[in-house]
C-alpha cells in the first residue's frame, strides 16, 4: 500500500495509524484532555508528574526550580561521568597519566573533566538549597514526611557521591582532602577506626582506598541515587503534589505569603 | 478563621446545609472532571511542565557549559603521602566541620555535632505535626519575623565565638588546669548549646509553635553552618592558621581547592 492511496488521510496520518507506531504510542496528538492525560500516564519518564498541577505549583518564587535543578545537574555528571570512565584507570600507578592524558589529549577531555567537576559542586550546593527551600516552606509536613526523610537521604549520597569522587584525580589536592575528610569518621569514639578502615581498606590512603572510592562513585552511589530520586519524585505525585497545593484558596487568588490574611478577607465578604 | 476553613475550601463555595431551595448552575467553555469542585486553578501537566522542565534542562547545562569554558577545573601535582600539602583542606562542604574541629575535640565536633545535626533533619518532621501554613514561605510573617532575627542573632555570635576562640584559646588557657574532656569536650560544647538554646528558649516562653521552634533551630543550624564553612574556607590559610584571604602567604589562593 503506497502513501498515496491511504484514504483521507495525509502522510503524517498514515504514520501515527501504523501499527508499528501505535504500538509504541498509546495517545493520540495531546490537544485534548483524553490525549492531554494518557500523554502523561503512559509514559514511564513522564508519569512520574501528575497529569495536573496546580498554577501556584509553578510560581518560580516558590521553589526556584531546586528540585528539578539538582535532578538535572544528576543528568549532567552522569553523561560526563561515563565519557571519562571511558578514559580512567582507578590505579595508583596510572590515574594520574590518565587525567593527564584526559586534559591534553582526549578531543574535549579537559572541558568534560571541567562540566563534570563543576556540576558536581554546582548539585552539593543546589541539594542543600533545595533542602532550606523545603523546610521554610513547610513542606515537609504531613504527609510529606516520609520525602523528607528520603530527601534527607538524598542530599547525604549526594555528599557521599561528590566526597568518593573527590579522591579519583590522585593528586595532593584530592590526596590530602581525603585524608583531612577521614580522619574526621575515625574521631568517633569505638566505631572510629572501623569505619575509616572500611572507607579506606587500610591504614591510609592508598590504592585500596582508591577502589573502593571508585567502585562507589561509579556503581553504588549512583544508583541508591537513581532509587532515591525514583522514590522522591513519584512521592512528590502521591503525597499530592507540591505542598503549596494544599494552602490553595478559592481560584488560587491569595498570594501565598498572604495568605493567613488573604482568608479572613475571604470570610468577611461572605 | 478556623484553621480547618483554609483547607476544606469546597465547603465554603458549595455549602452542604443551607436553607436555599434553589441552586445557581452554569454551563462553562472548559475542560476536566471538576464537577461538584470549587475552581481549582490547575492546568495539564502537558505541555507547561514539560516546557518548563525543558527550559531548566537548556539553561542549567548552559551555565554549566560556559563556566566550564572559563575555568579549568584543577589538577594538583601527583599524589604523594610523603609531602603534606599546607593547608591540607576537605572539601568545601565538610571544611566547616574542619573549621569546628579548631575549635573542640574532634570527638564533639567530628562526630556528636554532625550525628545531631542529621538527626534534628530526620526527626523535625515528626516534632512540628501541625498542618498550619503549609507551603507558604516562613509559615506566617512571624515566622518570618523569627527566621530573620535569629539568622542575625547567629550571624553575630557564631563568628565572635570562632574570633574569640582563636585569639584566646580555651585550649591553650586551661591546658594542665582542666582534663582535656572539660577544655576541649564539655565548655565549647555548653557554648554552642547555649548559643543555639536561647532563640529556643525565648520563643517557647512567648508561646511559640513547634513550627516556630523549629524555624528558629533551623536558620540557627543552615547559618552557623555557613559561616563555618565560609571561615574554614576563605579565612585558614598555611598551618589552618587564620589570615585574611587576601593577605594568605605563599601565594596560597583558597579558591585553587575547590
Amino acid at each position: 500500500m503506497s502513501v498515496q492511496t491511504h484514504q483521507n488521510g495525509s502522510r503524517w496520518e498514515f504514520i501515527t495509524q501504523s501499527r508499528v507506531w501505535r504500538s509504541f504510542f498509546r495517545h493520540g496528538w495531546p490537544d485534548n484532555p483524553l490525549d492531554r492525560s494518557l500523554v502523561m500516564t503512559s509514559n514511564i519518564f513522564l508519569h512520574l508528574h501528575p497529569v495536573k498541577v496546580n498554577r501556584r505549583s509553578l510560581h518560580w518564587s516558590y521553589t526556584f526550580g531546586l528540585g528539578v535543578i539538582a535532578v538535572v545537574l544528576f543528568g549532567v555528571l552522569v553523561f560526563t561521568g561515563v565519557l571519562l570512565m571511558f578514559y580512567y584507570v582507578p590505579s595508583v600507578e596510572r590515574a594520574y597519566p590518565a587525567l593527564r592524558n584526559i586534559e591534553v589529549s582526549v578531543p574535549l577531555g579537559q572541558f568534560t573533566r571541567n562540566m563534570h567537576r563543576w556540576s558536581a559542586h554546582l548539585m552539593v550546593l543546589v541539594a542543600i538549597l533545595h533542602l532550606i527551600r523545603v523546610f521554610y516552606t513547610g513542606a515537609y509536613k504531613s504527609p510529606r514526611e516520609f520525602n523528607w526523610l528520603v530527601g534527607v537521604g538524598l542530599l547525604l549520597l549526594t555528599l557521599g557521591a561528590s566526597f568518593t569522587g573527590y579522591l579519583l584525580p590522585w593528586d595532593q589536592l584530592s590526596y590530602w582532602a581525603i585524608t583531612v575528610g577521614t580522619n574526621i569518621a575515625g574521631y568517633a569514639p569505638l566505631i572510629g577506626n572501623a569505619v575509616r578502615g572500611i572507607l579506606l581498606g587500610g591504614p591510609e590512603v592508598g590504592q585500596d582506598a582508591l577502589i573502593r572510592f571508585y567502585t562507589l562513585h561509579v556503581a553504588l552511589i549512583p544508583t541508591l541515587l537513581v532509587l532515591g530520586i525514583s522514590i522522591h519524585l513519584w512521592r512528590v505525585r502521591k503525597d499530592g503534589g507540591l505542598a503549596v497545593n494544599d494552602s490553595v484558596t478559592p481560584a488560587g487568588e491569595v498570594p501565598a505569603d498572604e495568605h493567613v490574611g488573604g482568608m479572613q478577607k475571604t470570610s468577611e465578604k461572605s | 478563621m478556623s484553621t480547618t476553613n483554609l483547607v476544606n475550601t469546597t465547603d465554603e463555595i458549595f455549602p452542604k446545609q443551607t436553607n436555599k431551595t434553589y441552586a445557581l448552575v452554569e454551563l462553562m467553555r472548559g475542560d476536566g472532571p471538576m464537577v461538584g469542585k470549587g475552581p481549582d486553578g490547575s492546568v495539564f501537566s502537558f505541555p507547561v511542565v514539560l516546557l518548563i522542565e525543558i527550559i531548566l534542562v537548556l539553561g542549567v547545562t548552559l551555565a554549566v557549559f560556559l563556566f566550564s569554558l572559563l575555568k579549568q577545573a584543577p589538577l594538583e601535582a601527583i599524589a604523594n603521602p610523603l609531602v603534606t600539602t599546607d593547608p591540607a583542606k576537605a572539601p568545601w562542604y565538610f571544611v566547616g566541620l574542619q573549621e569546628l574541629l579548631e575549635h573542640m575535640h574532634p570527638t564533639v565536633a567530628g562526630v556528636l555535632i554532625p550525628t545531631a545535626l542529621v538527626l534534628f533533619l530526620a526527626v523535625l518532621p515528626y516534632v512540628d505535626r501541625s498542618r498550619d501554613g503549609v507551603g507558604v514561605w516562613f509559615t506566617s510573617l512571624r515566622g518570618r519575623r523569627i527566621a530573620g532575627w535569629t539568622a542575625l542573632y547567629t550571624a553575630v555570635l557564631m563568628p565572635a565565638y570562632i574570633l574569640l576562640d582563636n585569639a584566646f584559646s580555651l585550649r591553650e588557657l586551661l591546658r594542665n588546669k582542666t582534663p582535656e574532656w572539660v577544655a576541649q569536650g564539655l565548655l565549647p560544647l555548653a557554648i554552642i548549646a547555649v548559643i543555639v538554646a536561647v532563640p529556643a528558649l525565648v520563643l517557647s516562653r512567648r508561646k511559640a509553635t513547634p513550627r516556630e521552634v523549629l524555624i528558629a533551630l533551623f536558620t540557627v543550624m543552615i547559618v552557623s553552618a555557613v559561616i563555618f564553612t565560609l571561615s574554614g574556607f576563605f579565612l585558614r590559610g598555611p598551618g589552618f592558621k587564620m589570615y585574611l584571604p587576601w593577605q594568605m602567604p605563599n601565594g596560597y589562593n583558597p579558591l585553587n581547592g575547590l
